[in-house]
């Protein structure tokens, strides 16, 4: 054990390992120019410049958001039943005339229909007017002032 | 050439943690600490190059968890873990690669020392490291720590965690078995 003892005391914790001149030096040099940034450590946020694609992300998004609901659109039109269906005025033969007809504009959309109208019509439509004026009015059955021609309220009440 | 660890310092710490002097005191504790951590790595790979290597990972590895580093543990503990890490990494790697087991490793490991230009050319030097490289990784750990740097054992179970007596135990066993192999050779 003496002897074995000795050995280690005769290398004197000496390995016989060396490093080229000048090695630490240059490392710390070298490792100082080759440090990374730490963001965490140095509480500095990394401005790196925007990418092409960062820049137009935002753009491809919106336009594909829009073409999403053009696409969404369109399909809704295809699946409905009237679909192909042209439900204009112009293609409607019926409603045009009705349209183009002045009595027809007169009786439907204007309904501001004065008493002398109503009794010019009844003319039209060959009504005697003194049989209508000398019929016996029921009790509650309302009248109305033909004399007034603007008349439009009963005159009863 | 000096082995011995600096001595701590509370004020560069202190600017470790602070980021405006951050960088700047991390250079410091690489001037300060490359040497003692060099040769740790070192005698682990034996190989310069890759020693060098290694210690270029351990410090780049310690900048990129500086903020992680709360100064509980002393900074130059923080530092050897991180590099036995990476030597042990380092070895398994190369194991895997070479296709060598472990119980050849000694062979890789004395090919290794004898083809190491980086020495100064002693008989018994290079036996004493052949010697050790014959020792498992762990023993070899605690044998270069404590025969080459002369650690106390406390600060030997800080870094490797391993209990006191279990240390001197293992150191123990390591210089009998570095004796054991000086005695076959004769």
């Amino acid at each position: 054990m003496k002897k074995e003892s000795d050995i280690l005391e005769k290398a004197g914790g000496k390995d016989g390992m060396t490093v080229p001149e000048g090695f630490f030096e240059s490392f710390a040099e070298q490792m100082a120019a080759k440090l990374p940034p730490n963001p965490e450590a140095e509480g500095t946020v990394l401005l790196r410049p925007k990418t092409t694609w960062e820049r137009l992300r935002p753009y491809v998004y919106m336009a594909a958001m829009f073409a999403g609901i053009w696409c969404m659109l369109k399909m809704f039109t295809l699946m409905t039943p009237s679909a192909g269906i042209d439900l204009s005025i112009d293609n409607n033969k019926v409603l045009s005339s009705a349209l183009s007809d002045e009595h027809f504009i007169y009786d439907y959309i204007n309904d501001d229909i004065s008493s002398r109208e109503v009794w010019e019509e009844m003319y039209e439509d060959s009504i005697d007017v003194d049989d209508v004026i000398g019929e016996e009015v029921e009790p509650g059955e309302p009248t109305y002032d033909l004399a007034d021609p603007e008349a439009t309220a009963p005159a009863n009440e | 050439m000096s082995k011995e660890a600096p001595q701590e310092n509370q004020e560069l710490i202190g600017r470790l943690r602070e980021p405006a002097t951050c960088r700047a005191a991390f250079n410091e504790v690489t001037r300060l600490y490359a040497e003692p951590i060099y040769w740790q790595i070192r005698r682990m790979v034996q190989s310069h190059d890759d020693a060098s290597d290694i210690l270029q990972n351990t410090f780049l590895k310690a900048w990129q968890s500086i903020d992680q580093f709360r100064g509980d543990a002393r900074l130059s503990t923080w530092l050897h873990k991180i590099a036995i890490n990476e030597s042990l990494t380092h070895l398994a790697r190369e194991r895997k690669r070479l296709s060598v087991s472990l119980d050849d490793e000694e062979g890789r490991m004395a090919d290794l020392i004898e083809a190491d230009e980086w020495t100064d050319g002693e008989a018994l030097s290079k036996e004493l490291r052949k010697a050790v490289a014959t020792l498992p990784e762990k023993q070899r750990l605690v044998f270069n720590m404590k025969y080459f740097d002369d650690m106390k054992y406390e600060q030997i179970s800080e870094i490797l965690g391993t209990s006191v007596g279990a240390l001197k135990a293992s150191y123990h066993l390591a210089v009998r078995k570095i004796e054991s192999y000086f005695a076959a050779r004769q």
